[in-house]
């Protein structure tokens, strides 16, 4: 695996985010502007919430290039 | 794995593949088009098209942000990255599209400092870390992607990063519909609506099409059931002789969009006279530029760039791929002369691209049909 297809292709090679394609995350910090969170498959980035509004732990978001774009109500 | 499992159901996904079945007019052939590049991937990985009868007939749309970017746009950011002292940020693919002569990738190899980031933000925090250096964040992608550099913006802004720039090629994704649309070249009975796209802008900027042109648009997630729930809804749609934009994403997609989202793209961008597709040409009002409270962010007025329009190679024919007029596989060059590894047109080198999609996913199981 390259440099370029480490971080970026984590879905057999698929990029999700040149794809233009979101992913659920789950909060993992209370905060209104950059909070951890982490997606199905574990692992943890951090998200910026601006759009979003302020987040509690447990809260799903829907993130895309680093930043959340709507909230998962009831996922 | 909860909410994605449901989705990839196989005898669910059986039991909707009969509801299509019974829902079609009999000797009627249906083209839908799925526009996003993420739903052509879900087709191919899944074998969405397997389980679909011959007379549905999936054509792969214009919504893969990278298949876009003509050759240009990637001259200018390698003309820019070759600048002293700059530190060039961009998406994973973004690195492998060829541009006249070079890809990114080959920049870097002949010295240039280019770096792949996650987002936006990741090319602002470098730029905090390297306050002598020039950080210019080459920003592609749709309304779903947009608001991600706006926000970097505001924040640049904020903390005033005087080092930080960006190369704009955000592009709008209704212009490219209403210009297939408007297309002598094909004629299409409804469309699976870009679901991410959607979270942000909402549906009412698709409700023309309906409205317009008499097709149905459903909006669409991207696991496997969400693809077929989609096709269903739209041949239901046409069999009852109504033509509406419906939501079959509900657990994702707010019909009215996020509105602060688009509040700040507002603020930071405004919208280009006109912007070249590949494939596609020129399509004004389809591409996003800064605004004038951005434009110190702006590295096309930072840097000399070349802005010269580069005609695609003769051999490539991702224009007539990108609008749906032929199969990935119809292509002269397809298999051959490129492939994912040695990409010759844009829709070979991002996996949401219609040909390495296909090539990686659905081409197997058409060779298996030909012995």
């Amino acid at each position: 695996m390259t440099e370029f297809e480490s971080a970026c292709e984590r879905d057999d090679a698929h990029c999700i985010t040149c794809g233009d394609e979101g992913t659920a995350v789950r909060v993992l910090d209370a905060g209104e502007e950059t909070v951890r969170c982490v997606d199905q498959d574990g692992v943890v980035h951090a998200i910026a919430v601006d759009l979003v509004g302020s987040v509690r732990p447990g809260d799903r978001l829907l993130a895309h290039a680093g930043v959340a774009l709507t909230r998962l109500e009831g996922v | 794995m909860k909410f994605v499992d449901e989705f990839r159901n196989a005898q669910l996904g059986q039991a909707l593949a009969g509801e299509i079945l019974a829902v079609l007019e009999p000797g009627r052939h249906y083209k839908l088009m799925e526009v996003c590049g993420g739903h052509t991937h879900s087709i191919y990985k899944y074998g969405i098209d397997d389980l679909l009868p011959a007379n549905v007939e999936l054509v792969h749309g214009p919504g893969c942000p990278v298949c876009v970017i003509p050759m240009g746009r990637v001259d200018d950011g390698i003309a820019v990255a070759r600048h002293e002292g700059v530190i060039f940020t961009c998406f994973g693919d973004m690195v492998r599209v060829p541009g006249s002569e070079y890809t990114l990738l080959d920049a870097k190899a002949q010295g240039a400092d280019v770096r792949m980031v996650y987002s936006p933000l990741d090319a602002l925090r470098i730029a905090r870390e390297n306050p002598d250096r020039e950080v210019v964040f080459f920003a592609i992608g749709f309304e779903t992607t947009a608001p991600s550099t706006a926000l970097t913006l505001k924040r640049a802004k904020a903390e005033q990063i005087a080092n930080f720039s960006c190369i704009c090629n955000h592009v709008t994704i209704v212009p490219p519909l209403r210009a297939l649309l408007e297309s002598p070249d094909l004629r299409l009975d409804g469309f699976i609506g870009p679901g991410h796209v959607c979270t942000v802008v909402g549906a009412r900027p698709f409700e023309f099409i309906p409205r317009q042109y008499g097709r149905p648009l459903v909006i669409s997630g991207f696991e496997p059931l969400d693809v077929l729930q989609s096709i269903h809804l739209i041949l239901r749609q046409l069999a009852e002789g109504r033509c509406e934009v419906e939501n079959q994403y509900t657990r994702v997609v707010p019909r009215e969009g996020n509105l602060r989202a688009l509040e700040v793209m507002s603020e930071v961008f405004e919208l280009r006279a006109h912007f070249e597709w590949r494939g596609l040409g020129f399509i004004s009002q389809s591409a996003l530029r800064l605004s004038d409270a951005y434009r110190q962010f702006d590295a096309e007025e930072r840097f000399e760039v070349p802005g010269v329009r580069v005609a695609d190679p003769k051999a490539c024919q991702c224009g007539e791929v990108l609008k749906g007029v032929i199969k990935p596989w119809e292509c002269k060059v397809f298999g051959t002369a490129c492939t994912p590894e040695h990409a010759i047109g844009t829709c070979m080198v991002s996996p949401e691209g219609a040909c390495a999609a296909y090539y990686n996913f659905g081409r197997f199981a058409r060779e298996r049909q030909a012995v």
